[in-house]
């Protein structure tokens, strides 16, 4: 079972690094031709907005086909191998996991549609500047994920100028352009700008939103080991799913581990949670390097709540498990149902 | 933020204590290989949801996926009926569509994510999606060290044992 595991994990990772480069340059294939698009005269916005939603439901599959083969990245047999290698990694992920999802997706695509409109050369799609920097942020937003604008407007910014109005004008203008369905939370952000940058009330808005995203991007990366070299938001799916499957392997082999070592279910946990006490309580303990703190809370409020409401001290009474079994049991399954009620 | 963490830990630790004890009373024994694997991953699982215990679909989703497993054991079901209950009250029922193909990589990519996370069908939202995963990893990484720390022990006492024979 563990070798088969290995073998398909490893046929994975070979194409996924040969799809991992060639995203890389794709995407900055991708910043190039912006840059040549940019450069071209001014273009209305709904236009845009019309095209891009318009291209909401085209086969984007084909579309990067066609992208791949105009700009001959890695040469001109890339393309069936992008397929190839794509595919058996895929077949091989179908006969051990069952889709059941279904759920409709908000797949905008900015980026191919651009290309699209790039190789198809009828439509000179171009963009004024403030749309540029939009077309940027939604460049950068599709490298990482959407961005909810909620009510933790980070108080890292520092106060400049209020934008409550024009916050909430350019947000919806952002929304209808997305074609998604966020609450709109009209909320302050306060940003200073820099000198040299321009204190467009929508660029502020726009530099705040990058802010955020490169914020996420940072938790993404602490998380996930190997985030930094990858970017587009296929590679950091790809990362992320990497690591999420090869956790899951990992808990399926130790529990097998742990019950050839243990003839009966007594598994040795007080003992691990007193050294674990421990290194709770020495401060400045660096044996994990996992950055847990921002994505947890945001989550859930109660969770935090739950968390702290473990006074260390309570660990003490781990050490003379045999003792204290009944009562430590009780109380731990009071906590444990406690747990639940939320 | 590193003592986060061990309070992450320490946390499942608790919760994994009690849970397998539980699972211990409430089946017979003599249990072979497989069984006592299922049961360690099943205590295990349930002690990492049950750690986080908040409003995150990848718990609930956890708990309920658990509660079917432990149909027979009464003692888990008293644990787990409250959080099916606040499960099933929301939408479950999944759409199933034959015919749909994920268009693009990062479709497909989704779609994958979507199966590996407890409870990924049933979020649309695919920014939520990932923040999900991301909390569902840290967890998943504490049930990881936890669990490879009790071993690192069985097999050092399992050795020393051998050794006083």
């Amino acid at each position: 079972m563990l070798e088969g595991l290995v073998s398909q994990e490893s046929l994975s990772l070979n194409s996924m690094d040969m799809s991992v480069l060639e995203r890389l340059k794709w995407v900055q294939q991708q910043q190039q031709q912006l840059q040549q698009v940019v450069s071209q005269s001014s273009n209305n916005s709904p236009e845009l907005l019309h095209q891009i939603l318009q291209f909401h439901g085209s086969n984007n599959d084909e579309l990067l086909q066609g992208s791949f083969s105009q700009f001959q990245m890695i040469g001109s047999g890339f393309g069936p191998n992008y397929n190839m290698g794509y595919g058996p990694q895929h077949e091989a992920m179908d006969g051990c996991i069952s889709r059941t999802s279904s759920c409709q997706m908000e797949p905008v695509d900015t980026m191919e549609v651009l290309l699209k409109n790039g190789t198809k050369e009828d439509r000179p799609i171009s963009l004024k500047n403030k749309r540029k920097q939009e077309v940027k942020t939604r460049e950068e937003e599709n490298t990482e994920k959407k961005i909810k604008v909620e009510a933790d407007t980070e108080s890292s910014m520092k106060g400049k100028s209020n934008m409550r109005n024009r916050e909430a004008s350019s947000e919806t203008s952002k929304e209808t352009l997305k074609g998604v369905s966020e609450i709109p939370k009209l909320d302050y952000i306060h940003v200073r700008a820099r000198r040299g940058q321009a204190t467009d009330r929508h660029s502020l808005a726009e530099r705040a939103r990058r802010e955020k995203i490169s914020k996420k991007m940072k938790y993404l990366q602490d998380i996930v080991p190997g985030c930094n070299k990858v970017t587009g938001k296929a590679g950091m799916l790809d990362e992320i799913i990497n690591y999420v499957q090869c956790l899951q392997r990992q808990v399926e082999f130790l529990s097998m581990k742990l019950a050839v070592l243990n003839p009966d279910l007594e598994l040795a946990v007080e003992d691990v949670s007193v050294k674990q006490a421990y290194f709770t309580n020495v401060v400045g303990s660096s044996k994990h390097s996992i950055m847990v703190d921002v994505p947890l809370f945001p989550l859930d409020h109660q969770g935090s709540l739950d968390l702290s409401a473990i006074n260390p001290n309570q660990t003490t009474s781990i050490e003379a498990p045999s003792a204290s079994w009944e009562s430590q049991s009780q109380s731990l399954y009071n906590t444990s149902s406690l747990g639940f009620q939320y | 933020m590193m003592s986060t963490y061990n309070m992450v830990k320490q946390e499942f630790i608790k919760k994994w204590i009690t849970t397998l004890h539980m699972l211990d009373c409430s089946v017979e024994h003599p249990l072979n290989v497989t069984e006592r694997k299922n049961a360690i991953k099943l205590s295990s699982d349930i002690a990492m949801a049950a750690a986080r215990s908040g409003s995150t679909v990848w718990s609930r989703a956890l708990i309920s996926r658990s509660g079917n497993k432990t149909a027979n054991k009464p003692v888990a079901r008293r644990i787990l009926k409250k959080a099916r209950n606040r499960l099933k009250n929301r939408c479950l029922t999944l759409r199933r569509n034959g015919n749909f193909t994920a268009k693009s990589g990062v479709r497909k990519r989704t779609e994958l994510l979507k199966s590996l996370v407890p409870g990924g069908e049933l979020i649309k939202n695919k920014d939520y999606l990932i923040r999900e995963t991301l909390d569902y990893i840290v967890y998943l990484r504490a049930q990881v060290d936890v669990m490879r720390t009790v071993a690192a022990v069985d097999s050092v006492t399992g050795n020393l044992t051998n050794d006083n024979k």
